[in-house]
Formats: structure tokens, sequence, C-alpha cells
């Protein structure tokens, strides 16, 4: 498992997310949002950045090179 | 009899030159401080109170007399007992963060009174110990008694006792403000920017709440402080306004960052007292404006009179006014079995305030708290853990504190590598500290990489019992268990 610090949109604290190196980005998304949903509604539509980048959905934590304690964000649509 | 203006000076300027040893050699630049300066360039060293040995023991004789007699009146577990459920929490906040933090600061005055380079800046700081002595004795003294009513005030003593989160944060602060730092970063950082620049908030804001929501103990407690802080605070500004001299750009930096420090944890413990655990009918004003009437006018006045720039992040710290209490405050709320206090969910007449008190950053945080009460509408009353986060969170690398930095739409956490390690930061000035002292920093592990490393437990209740310390009777809860009036729960599935 990879430790990684997750930053969601609309939320008030960085959370750890343990990733599987074969997590897809929706799915390391799909892990912050449950992790963080007493405080922030779950949203289909998002989208994962790593460093600065937007990452495809299908892209795995371990090809777009994702290792431990980097810093991830997922953003949401409807915020600005 | 001598009159006092006769001996007055005797007393107090007791230098003399030493012929069998260097003045360095007295004086350490790692002990005292630097610039390393001649004793000739701190010799009209002077503060406005002049007080005398005899004087401060008969002051201090009539304010514990005064303050004895109140908590005979007033001091009685009965009396707690009345106070409204969430200044409870508040009281317990205060509790913990303060005595063992004053008794720190015996130490740091001590420092100052072995080492610091005049012997009237070492009167007062010998003065300046005794009242932090006093100050860690009255709050240990008065929650004492309380304790078999309440566990939770046991945290009074046991808080810098733990590994809990907040104290480990709290430590980090004060260990190195008040036990590490010579003689001349101590009466900066802790005198001039700590006492004079922030403590106003507790002292004369926060006790006007304690007024208002007729906890007169800790009014009284906090004003017989005040009058001790008002007087030793006065070592600041002399020993700033003498490095300024030599060392203008050393200055600077050690008000930069120690306002930084101070700012982020008045911002947890008083912020939250003021926009959350008073209670709505006591507020008078927002953790923001007392923040702008007690502690930007006259800082910033204070630092532009002697000719210093306000901080480089200044427009970082006024955004943060509007963001980072509430930011941390929702977190803690979600994990509030991580400390020893009760928390409360701000209902729709608390939101109100506080968005016409934060109309630029409120929408964010409304947001967080309408998903929040979401969740406790669909939960059973006192159902903690229905409404609880679970995952672990994140902590700063410089300050110890959660990453809860910027805004909800954008969380102002910066990374870096340094020596091959990498380290987290919650804002562009917790970094900025790091990196101008990196060897001071680097060894330091959050609790993340205790967890990382097999240190602390990753299981949310074995890090509360086994780590934190706390037990169920202490940890903290929902003040109300979720049933508030404006509550309207509903069931699902």
């Amino acid at each position: 498992m990879i430790p990684l610090y997750g930053f969601l949109q609309g939320d008030s604290i960085g959370l750890l997310v343990l990733a599987d190196e074969n997590d897809t980005a929706a799915e390391l998304a799909e892990k912050l949002q449950a992790a963080a949903r007493i405080r922030v509604q779950a949203e289909a539509n998002v989208r994962v950045v790593y460093q600065g980048l937007l990452i495809a959905s299908n892209t795995t934590v371990a090809q777009a090179q994702m290792s431990a304690l980097d810093r991830f964000d997922v953003i949401k649509a409807d915020l600005p | 009899m001598l009159k006092r203006s006769q001996w007055l000076e005797n007393a107090r300027k007791l230098d003399w030159e030493f012929s069998y040893v260097q003045e360095e050699e007295v004086f350490p630049e790692v002990a005292s401080g630097k610039p390393w300066l001649a004793h000739e360039q701190w010799k009209h060293w002077d503060e406005p109170y002049r007080t005398s040995f005899t004087e401060y023991v008969r002051m201090q004789c009539k304010k514990e007399d005064a303050l004895a007699a109140i908590r005979e009146a007033i001091g009685k577990p009965e009396d707690f007992r009345r106070l409204p459920r969430s200044w409870l929490s508040a009281l317990k906040l205060h509790a913990a963060t303060l005595p063992l933090a004053e008794f720190a600061a015996v130490i740091g005055n001590l420092r100052g009174a072995r080492f610091g380079r005049d012997s009237a800046w070492r009167t007062m700081a010998t003065l300046g110990a005794l009242d932090e002595l006093r100050h860690t004795q009255i709050p240990l003294s008065s929650m004492h008694g309380l304790v078999r009513h309440d566990e939770q005030f046991d945290w009074t003593h046991r808080f810098y006792h733990s590994n809990n989160w907040v104290a480990i944060a709290a430590r980090h602060f004060f260990d190195e403000l008040l036990l590490s730092s010579n003689a001349i970063e101590f009466a900066v950082g802790t005198h001039f920017v700590f006492e004079t620049g922030f403590t106003n908030l507790q002292f004369v804001a926060l006790s006007s709440l304690a007024h208002d929501v007729g906890d007169r103990m800790f009014e009284q407690t906090l004003n017989s402080i005040q009058s001790d802080e008002a007087r030793h605070a006065q070592i600041g500004l002399p020993v700033l306004s003498a490095i300024l001299e030599h060392d203008p750009v050393y200055a600077q930096y050690l008000l930069d960052k120690w306002f930084w420090r101070a700012w982020l944890l008045f911002a947890v413990v008083t912020g939250f007292s003021m926009d959350y655990l008073t209670p709505l009918e006591h507020r008078s004003r927002s953790f923001k404006e007392f923040m702008e009437e007690w502690v930007l006018d006259q800082y910033v006045r204070s630092i532009e009179e002697l000719g210093l720039k306000k901080p480089w992040y200044w427009d970082t710290f006024l955004s943060s006014l509007d963001n980072y209490h509430h930011m941390v405050y929702a977190s803690a709320y979600s994990y509030r079995a991580s400390v020893w206090f009760d928390l409360v969910v701000p209902g729709p007449g608390e939101r109100a305030w506080l968005r016409e008190k934060y109309p630029r950053s409120w929408d964010g945080f409304d947001r967080i708290w309408q998903t929040v009460t979401e969740r406790w509408e669909e939960s059973d009353v006192g159902n903690d853990f229905a409404v609880h986060g679970t995952a672990i969170v994140t902590f700063c690398n410089l300050c110890q504190l959660v990453l809860s930095g910027g805004t909800p739409a954008k969380n102002t956490a910066t990374t870096m590598i340094h020596d091959g390690k990498k380290y987290i930061f919650c804002s562009e000035p917790c970094r900025w500290i790091f990196e101008r002292e990196p060897e001071r920093y680097a060894g330091h592990r959050d609790i993340v990489k205790r967890v990382l490393a097999g240190e602390a437990p990753a299981n949310l209740v074995a890090m509360l019992t086994q780590y934190f310390g706390l037990r169920f009777e202490t940890w903290g809860k929902d003040a109300f268990g979720g049933d508030y009036e404006w509550l309207k729960r509903r069931r699902v599935g």
C-alpha cells in the first residue's frame, strides 16, 4: 500500500489515503470521498490532480508514478 | 531611611566588569542569544515598571488574597455546573493548554534571569519566573476539585504528558519557544510577540466573554494573570530595540516566525472558544473582530513605530483570519474523540451569525456543517461514531497541527524534499520557517510518520486509547449527543 496525502475540494482537512498501485484515479477519488463523507457529499463528477496536472480517470497510481507521501487533490466541478 | 528613588538603581543595576573570565564565557551566545554584544551595548536597558522584590511580594500577596476570596465565593464545583455545557468545553481547552505551558515559561524566564544581558533585565525575568509559577499553580489548583465531577478536567494536568495530537503541536511550539530558545529569542518571541502581541486576546477579550457567560472565576483568574503578564511582557521591547539596532534582518525574522506560530495556536485555542463554544446569546464579537481590535491594530502599530515591516505573509495571514479556525474546528468536530473536551454543531442561529461575521468565507464552511447536520439527522442520538471520521488525518511538519490551511476550495498544503526526505506543511509560512532552520525541525516526526514507522497505531480506537491516553469517559463527544432542538431526525433505509 502507498500512503498518500489526499485533499478533497470542499473539505477542511487533508486525509491519509492508503492506495494500491493498481488503483485508478477514479478509485483513488472514491477512497478519498468515502473518507471525507461526514463533511463533504460525494459527487460523481470529480477529477484527480497530481503535481498540477489532471490525471485521466483510468490512469493507475503506478502509471502516474505516485509514491509514498505524495500529495494529490480531488477537485469538484461545482466549486469555485 | 533612603527613599525608593535613592536605592532602586543600585538594586536593579548590579552589573560589574569581569576580571577572572571573559564576558563571552559568562554570557555565551548559545544561551544569551545573538547578536552577541558587549555589555556596554546593553547598559541602558530599561523597562517602565522597575519593580523591586519587596514591592513584588507585597503586590502578589494582595492578588493572591483577592483570588482566594473569589474562589471561596464562586469557585465551587456547583458554580461550574451552572455554566453552559459548551462553555465548559472552552474552559477544558484552556485549562489543559495553559498551566504546564506556563510552567515551561518559568524555565524560559529563568534562562533570562541568568543569561539576560543586563541586570535590570535579569531582575525582571526573575519576577517573570515567579509570575509564571503562579500561573501554573492557579489553574491546576482551581480545576483539581472538578476532576471528581468531570474527568475531562483531569486533562488540565494530563494534557502535556500525553501524545495527544494537540499536545504534540502545543509541545512543539512551547518546547521551542520556552524551553530551548536563548534569552534573546525568548524575550522577543515570548514577551514581545506572544505576550504583548497576542495575550490581550485572552486576558481582555476572552475575559469579557467569561464575564458575559457568568464564569466569574475564569474571568477573575484571567484578570489576575493579566496583571502579571502586563509587567513582565515589558522585557520584550527593550531587547527587540537593542537587537534591531545591530541586526534588523534577524529581528524581523524572529518577529515573523513567532507571530505566525503564535497565531496558529491562538486561532485554535481562542478561535474555537469565541466562535463555537461560547453560547450564541453571550457572543458580542467574533474571533476575527477581537483579533482586529486587540491584536492587529496594536501589533502593527508597535512594529511600524520600530521601523519594522509587517510579516511578508501578511496577506496569507489576513485570509487565514477568515478561514483557519473554521477549517480546524470543522476537522476537530469530525474527529472529536481525539480530544478531551466536547464539541458542538453550529445550528441555524449560529450559522447565520457566522455568515454575518465571515461573509467572505462562510459559504464553504456552511456546506460542511450542512453535511454534518444531515449525518446526524440519519443517526441516533448519542451515536457519536456514526458522525465521526475514521481515516487518518494529516499533520503539518512544522506546526504539527492538522493540514487545514487555506479554504475548503483550496487547501494550501505544500510539500518539499529535504535531505532526501519528504515533508508537508499546512502553509507557505510554516514551510518558510522550516527552510530557515531545517536542523531545528527536520528530526521531528509527525503522527502520520509515527504511524508509518509503527510507533503509533493506525486503528482509530487504538490510537485514542493507547497513544492519546483517552478513554470513553474522557474522549470528546458531541456536547449534546447530536440531540439539538433544531435538528430533525429522520430514518433512512
